[in-house]
């Protein structure tokens, strides 16, 4: 595979640059620049995910949206526009850019080191906070986690029962606003456990944990209850004194004007069941987040078309009795159970370029590939919507792209390319440059050959 | 100190006079009796039992019998005459009609823990550790509580070992009767029948110390090697003191001395596998044990029969499981359900097992239910003879008191159970218990049934009719029906309140005598006039209904006895009576990945026959098998050599992963923490995993040694998952977890806290260890020489005895161990270098590192290890959990491959353990090694890293039959695992699994069902539990509750708190200090 260019010199300059950009550490590394001209991709199987593959064919965006895609074998009769950058990539395959829906991208460098770690604000209730304004653009994380294909990401604070809001971020951008796509996606929630746990570690008495859980509960209610009138009040008398906790909840609020999702975590049936009722009730639009034993809730999710966003198939299964693919099996068994589902690493923060090796489980273990590989980008897209652009290969949305040696389903398959709004992504990052560096070591030390 | 001592040896001295006065009451020739405030008590203690039934021992029963005893023995037992005369009781004595009533010998309780004061306060005689001091003394202290022996006394017991609380020594037992000290004067005292009974002992483990550096041993690995080094240290004492008497005494010599040395060890036990861990123990040290039981015995039978070691046994029964809704029913797993189920079959599989039992009213949250819990054990397959010989003859020869206790006979103790009716029946009522000739009243005998109708009469005009029932008086006059108030009934009297129904002027007042089958009584008005009735019985009732009521809940009752069959190992889930059977297989049309120079084969076939690989290659297969071989067509399906993680902690979360106490650990084995059936295992297995090197965790810079394993699912004795002939290890760990950076702000005082530190204590360490190497090795040179002298083998022994033997020591034992190649360091390491750091400190000692592990800098510094280790063995691809991988990268594996290291990747997580194979297609992701070359990552290369190259690790003829098949290329993400084997046995295989799983779901709801058929509400149990707990529970916490569980406890509470995910818990993903810890 070979990246030419045609036509104008002045571009010629700009790749070169971009060739050898690589000799820093990635968090030195510039950012792509906008795309300023238009660029095909040709020869390469176009997996679209929304409709067919085509092998041999094109995709061809300009200003950073998807302009045309070619059908079977119409790379050979491809004729480039004037000003067009070609990328070859016969053999090759092209997937829109995948998405993790939901990770710590940026909110935690180092899990150990407390002064890296931006993810949990004190505090039971604090809607208020949201994760775009915190994520550092110059982690060492991004670079490595896209590089893994992941392009997209929903960034999620954690800790106390409402942790603030989710945000949706492009893996590439010079500041915090240049990396969102949606800075304000939706109301985190992190369920209570709801029923007596016996487990050895619990130390609190049956009749305990109940009077807990009813007053756990109470105080959500409580506090949507206060947004709710809060809402009533600001719209009836705009001098209503602000409190930016409720003002941060208006959007998740029925009879907003575009109504945010409540991302809800809750894994076992009591949980979801107890979830999912009550954001019926108060018309909120929930999104099930771990969905742990959501197939047993498969009816009452249906009847509202509640979609499960499923954090990992890496996981234990929740009994010892319990099948030990049960976690592989989850996505399988949402779908034959017609729920609306997408999956999620469920790593912890480095680690979520997993998201691939998470999909594949599921596919390993029963789910159609071409599924497992829809749950990673559209399904994604269309639960956390950003659907109109993202998620799949198609005129009108953005190009964001990554073309591979094969499925990336398959640990084994490479990220050759990788485009985020027609910007042309370096690939390079801090582990490719310290594989370089050490490798020099032992040429030095003749222990390599010089091809090594 | 000398001066010390005379306190503690006029104990002793007081203690052995106790002994010599065992049954004489103590008299004015007892030198300890008080003198006499006012004329001498000398009242007769003479009293026969007539006309009873006598169990003299479980099995033997005497009528119409009569017990003669005087002055505390029994001095006669005799049957009746044929027809049911009984013998003529002696002029004198106190007669006793107790006909109808049924003796037995009193009975007896092996453990009742009591506080003990600890002896030797002082830092020059007290052992270093706060959990070892056998120099305590039951009897000194608080000893037995008065309302706790009372509670004994009135289930029947007449005499307690009485054993001191806390620690891992606790001290020694003393064997007390039940007597009560208040009614006798203070030279009476209970009588001890034997002053030091046995050892206490535990595997204590944590304590409360906000300092995790005080708080050794935190594991039960290093519990057992505090015990093995105290023993073995006052063993080496006891030595010294025959070459030397003068040399001081301290805490340890209760242990060795002309009692002690001979007194039983008894171990309190958390669990069953403790139990094969304590019996280990007393072999190596060569003491007799006795355990102290969980409960738990009958979930590991065969391996606790074997030891064939002596079993004091508690009747404690798990809870109900709440399956009261789906959710509630959800979340209880079929071991817990199959554990409460069978819990009450322990006593009697332990006797059908030959093993030698006694029960115990120890570590039952509720004293009520001991009686109540034995009828269950009785009910479901426990005969009463056994349930008898459990709690007196056999509990007597154990301790050692069968001479005096135990049965009724004649000379022994005239302490007996007089109940009326068979001691086990639920109805049945202990009246007295007798205490060396003392009688104790427990319920006295019931006054004359009053049941029935009556008419009650007050002179001539008015009548009214009475219905007795227990305790309850219906009225009816005329029409008119009621109820008496305030119903008093006495042995013969009775008193009750009617109220005034006409008028509502107030109540009557009743009281009534019982005599000439007739109540006389009298009575006031309530307008105060008093007044005489009287009244007769017209019929007697008969409860009819009530008994046919109670009998059908028992025949109800009876049809849902537990399964005779247990399911075998483990107990729970995925078991099957006996491991696999060993098979002659073909495996055809097969694509074989060798792992050997072979490296892959197509479409072709393998042989394995007694365990091992007897042949394999293409073409046609011609090989002569000895059994009739199973031909395996795979159609093309791949097949690897069984998978190796280098680096496993499996089945170690209960017991402990780490003894992070202690800056060195080398002492401790993480042997004796594996639970071999954690569920995990045989997840890994469904992962292709055959064989894991268990480590220690990394807390500290010297760590415990470590084990290879085979993942042999379904042993009873999980030493039997070892792996035969394997090199023998040891964890090491540099870095962040052993200087204590992630601990916390109160860790900050343990040497090394800084990586320079960790350099010095290496060296201090083995220089250590190289002296005390040499100094044995000089002491066996000259054993070694004094043996080849021609005397006689008593003259060498003598000569022996007078060299002065160097202290063996656990610790440096192992160090010793890796200075002379015989035992491999597998080091926790990241940053280049601390690698490079310990690999001078190996070279200056002369010794090959074994392995460095996770090593995530290792490509910086691959040509040292290369050097310096057999390997490295790597994550795939971690990085940036904390500061010293921030240079970790995925190529490091590849790197160090292409430099010329042998290169293995590990889990160090259980749940990653279960897809080494996709790890090992990391290495072709990143860095383009060639698949059969990553592949080995997880296969020949850890064999190699472990010294088990030789059986394991590749495909070729003579090693194990450890294999794994999948469904496609080993190295793709979209194949599984569908069977693993190990030693020619199918330990996984779909099949099996699909099989496994039905029989899970019918077993669950056969469980389930059974519980929510049972009337009584089961969610209240627990709650009851909680609030009625004794303080003695605190003997009887469960394993979780020490300390590396207490920090568990308190993430899971903290994520329960958080509302974040508690249900599937793996270290790894923790986010305490316990993670950082082990890797």
């Amino acid at each position: 595979m070979t990246i030419t260019r045609t036509f104008l010199a002045s571009f010629t300059v700009s790749l070169i640059s971009l060739a050898s950009i690589s000799t820093q550490a990635q968090d030195l590394t510039h950012k792509a620049p906008p795309q300023n001209h238009p660029i095909a991709i040709i020869g390469a199987t176009i997996h679209t995910i929304s409709g067919d593959n085509y092998s041999n064919s094109f995709v061809t965006f300009d200003q950073g949206i998807i302009t045309a895609v070619g059908q079977d074998n119409s790379a050979d009769s491809f004729k480039p526009a004037p000003g067009m950058q070609i990328i070859k990539a016969s053999g090759l395959h092209v997937y829109p850019g995948l998405i993790g829906a939901i990770t710590g991208t940026g909110l935690i460098e180092i899990a150990a080191v407390r002064s890296t770690r931006d993810r949990d604000e004190v505090g039971q209730f604090t809607p208020e906070v949201r994760a775009s304004v915190a994520i550092n653009p110059d982690s060492t994380v991004i670079p490595v986690t896209r590089s893994a294909g992941i392009l997209t990401v929903g960034v999620i604070p954690t800790g106390g029962t409402i942790p603030g809001r989710a945000s949706i971020i492009r893996m590439d951008g010079w500041t915090t606003e240049d990396l969102a796509i949606k800075p304000d996606a939706g109301l985190v929630i992190n369920w209570p456990s709801v029923r007596p746990v016996h487990d050895w570690w619990m130390n609190r008495t049956e009749s305990e944990q109940k009077k807990q859980i009813k007053e756990r509960l109470a105080k959500i209610n409580t506090f949507f209850d206060a947004a709710e009138l809060y809402a009533l009040a600001r719209k009836a008398d705009p001098a209503t004194p602000i409190d930016i906790r409720y003002q941060s909840m208006l959007n998740i609020l029925p009879g907003a004007d575009s109504q945010n999702p409540v991302f809800i975590n809750a894994n076992d049936i009591d949980q979801i069941t107890s979830a999912v009722t009550w954001a019926i009730g108060r018309k909120l639009q929930p999104v099930i987040v771990g969905g742990r034993d959501a197939p047993q809730a498969a009816t009452l999710l249906i009847e509202h078309d509640v979609p499960v966003i499923i954090t990992g198939t890496h996981r234990f299964p929740k009994r010892a009795d319990s099948p030990y693919d049960e976690a592989f099996t989850l996505p399988l068994r949402l779908q034959n159970a017609g729920i609306r589902w997408c999956l999620a690493s469920g790593e912890r923060t480095a680690h979520e370029r997993g998201l691939r090796h998470s999909a594949a489980t599921a596919a390993a273990y029963g789910l159609d590939p071409a599924l497992a590989l829809k749950s990673i980008t559209l399904w994604a897209a269309q639960i956390l919507n950003i659907d109109e652009t993202l998620g799949s290969i198609e005129p009108g949305k953005a190009a964001t792209l990554i073309v591979t040696t094969g499925n990336p389903l398959q640990i084994t398959t490479h990220i050759n390319h990788a485009l985020i709004d027609g910007k042309y992504i370096d690939l390079s990052n801090k582990q490719t440059k310290l594989n370089e560096k050490y490798r020099e070591r032992y040429r030095q030390l003749n222990m390599l050959p010089d091809n090594n | 100190m000398k001066t010390r001592l005379p306190s503690y040896c006029s104990l002793l001295i007081a203690l052995f006079a106790f002994n010599s006065i065992l049954f004489a009451q103590p008299t004015s020739d007892s030198p300890l009796a008080s003198p006499e405030n006012g004329p001498r008590h000398n009242d007769p203690s003479w009293h026969a039992l007539i006309n009873t039934t006598v169990h003299v021992s479980p099995g033997e029963v005497l009528e119409h019998a009569t017990v003669v005893m005087r002055d505390g023995i029994i001095v006669s037992v005799l049957a009746g005459q044929p027809g049911g005369v009984p013998p003529a009781a002696p002029a004198g004595a106190q007669l006793h009609n107790a006909s109808g009533l049924h003796i037995y010998p009193g009975l007896i309780d092996a453990w009742v823990p009591v506080d003990a004061d600890t002896p030797y306060s002082d830092h020059l005689t007290q052992h270093w550790n706060s959990k070892v001091h056998p120099s305590r003394s039951a009897l000194l202290g608080a000893g037995l509580d008065k309302t706790k022996a009372q509670s004994l006394r009135k289930m029947g017991f007449v005499a307690a070992a009485i054993a001191p609380r806390d620690g891992i020594f606790k001290g020694t037992s003393a064997i007390i009767s039940l007597s009560d000290p208040a009614e006798t004067s203070s030279a009476q005292a209970p009588v001890i029948y034997k002053d030091r009974a046995y050892h206490a002992l535990a595997f204590e483990r944590g304590s409360r110390s906000p300092s995790l550096d005080q708080a050794y041993p935190s594991s039960l690995m290093g519990a057992i090697a505090l015990v093995r080094q105290t023993l073995m240290d006052a063993q080496w004492q006891a030595r010294a003191h025959g070459r030397n008497p003068q040399l001081p005494q301290n805490a340890l010599d209760t242990l060795t001395d002309s009692t002690g040395a001979k007194l039983p060890l008894v171990f309190d036990v958390k669990n069953e596998l403790e139990v094969l861990r304590a019996t280990e123990i007393g072999k190596e040290t060569s003491r007799s044990v006795i355990i102290l039981g969980s409960g738990m015995e009958f979930r590991r039978l065969d391996a606790i029969a074997q030891t064939n070691t002596p079993i004091i046994l508690p009747l404690r029964f798990p809870a109900k499981p709440d399956v009261s809704t789906v959710g509630r029913a959800d979340a209880v797993d079929l071991r817990t359900l199959m554990t409460w189920e069978q819990a009450p079959t322990n006593p009697y599989r332990l006797i059908d097992a030959g093993l030698t039992v006694a029960i115990t009213t120890g570590k039952l949250p509720k004293k009520q239910s001991f009686m109540d819990n034995l009828r269950r054990a009785i009910k479901v397959g426990l005969s009463e003879p056994d349930a008898l010989a459990m709690l007196t003859i056999t509990p007597a020869e154990m301790l050692g008191i069968d001479e005096t206790l135990g049965t009724v006979e004649v000379n022994k103790a005239a302490s007996l159970v007089v109940a009326d009716g068979p001691l086990f029946d639920k109805d049945t009522k202990i009246r007295d218990v007798w205490i060396q000739g003392r009688r104790y009243e427990i319920n006295p005998a019931p006054g004359p049934k009053l049941d029935g109708a009556w008419t009650l009469r007050v002179g001539e005009n008015f009548s009214m009719a009475l219905v007795f029932d227990g305790n309850t008086i219906k009225t009816q006059e005329e029409e008119t029906k009621g109820k008496a108030r305030k119903v008093k009934l006495d042995a013969n009297t009775v008193s009750f309140l009617i109220d005034d129904e006409d008028d509502s002027k107030g109540s009557y007042t009743l009281s009534g005598v019982f005599t000439n089958n007739k109540l006389i009584g009298t009575g006031i008005s309530p307008d105060g006039h008093s007044f005489q009735w009287t009244a007769t019985r017209d019929q007697p009732i008969v409860a009819a209904d009530k008994n046919t009521a109670d009998q059908n809940i028992d025949e109800a009752d009876n049809d849902d006895l537990p399964p005779e069959d247990l399911p075998g190992y483990p107990f729970g889930p995925y078991a099957s009576p006996s491991i696999p059977e060993q098979q002659t297989v073909i495996f055809t049309n097969a694509t074989i990945w060798t792992s050997s120079p072979d490296n892959i084969i197509n479409n072709d076939w393998i042989v394995i026959e007694e365990g091992k690989i007897i042949a394999l290659g293409t073409g046609p297969i011609d090989v002569m098998t000895k059994h009739d071989p199973v031909t395996i067509d795979l159609n093309g399906a791949h097949i690897t050599p069984g998978l190796i993680d280098a680096h496993s902690h499996t089945g170690l979360f209960a017991a402990g992963v780490n003894e992070g106490t202690q800056a060195s650990t080398a002492e401790v084995r993480i042997a004796d923490d594996i639970d071999p059936d954690h569920i995990n295992w045989y997840r890994q297995l469904a992962g292709g995993i055959t064989t894991v090197n268990s480590l220690h965790g990394s807390a500290n810079p010297v760590g415990g040694q470590s084990q290879t394993h085979k993942v042999r699912w379904g042993v009873s004795n999980p030493n039997d998952m070892r792996f035969q002939n394997a090199k023998p290890g040891i964890k090491f760990a540099l870095g962040e977890n052993v200087k204590q950076s992630n601990w916390g702000s109160r860790f900050t005082t343990r040497y090394p806290q800084t990586r320079m530190g960790v350099e010095s204590f290496y060296l201090d360490r083995f220089t250590a260890a190289r002296a005390y190497a040499k100094a044995r090795a000089e002491y066996e040179d000259i054993v070694q020489s004094i043996r080849r002298l021609r005397i006689t083998t008593q003259e060498q022994n003598k000569r022996i005895a007078t060299l002065d033997e160097p202290r063996r020591d656990l610790e440096l034992d192992i160090l010793a161990q890796i200075l002379s190649g015989d035992r491999l360091i597998h080091c926790h390491s990241y940053r280049q270098d601390e690698i490079l750091m310990l690999a001078r400190v190996a070279q200056s000692f002369g010794f090959k590192i074994g392995t460095f592990q996770h090593i995530l800098e290792g490509y910086k510094v691959a040509d040292i290890i290369k050097e310096t280790a057999i390997g490295a063995s790597s994550f795939s691809d971690w990085w940036a959990y904390k500061f010293e991988v921030v240079d970790a990268i995925p190529y490091n594996g590849a790197i160090m491959h292409d430099v010329g290291v042998v290169v293995s990747f590990n889990s160090d997580s259980d749940e990653l353990a279960r897809r080494m194979n996709s790890e090992a297609a990391k290495a072709v992701a990143y860095g383009g090694l060639n698949p059969s070359e990553a592949l080995k990552f997880v296969t020949i290369n850890p064999a190699i890293q472990l010294g088990i190259d030789k059986s394991a690790g590749s495909l070729e003829v003579g090693k194990d039959a450890d294999l794994a098949i999948w469904s496609g290329d080993p190295l793709s993400t979209l194949s599984r695992c569908t069977a693993t084997w190990i030693d020619g046995r199918e330990y996984f295989s779909l099949q099996r699994d699909a099989a496994f799983r039905q029989q899970i779901t019918a077993e669950r709801q056969r469980i389930i069902q059974k519980l929510l058929a049972q009337k009584k509400p089961t969610k209240s149990d627990s709650d009851d539990e909680d609030k009625e707990t004794e303080p003695e529970s605190n003997d009887d916490k469960t394993p979780e509750q020490y300390f590396i569980a207490d920090q568990v406890r308190k993430t899971m509470m903290q994520r329960y708190l958080n509302n974040q995910p508690t249900d599937s818990l793996d270290c790894s993903q923790c986010d305490t200090n316990l993670s950082i810890i082990n890797h």
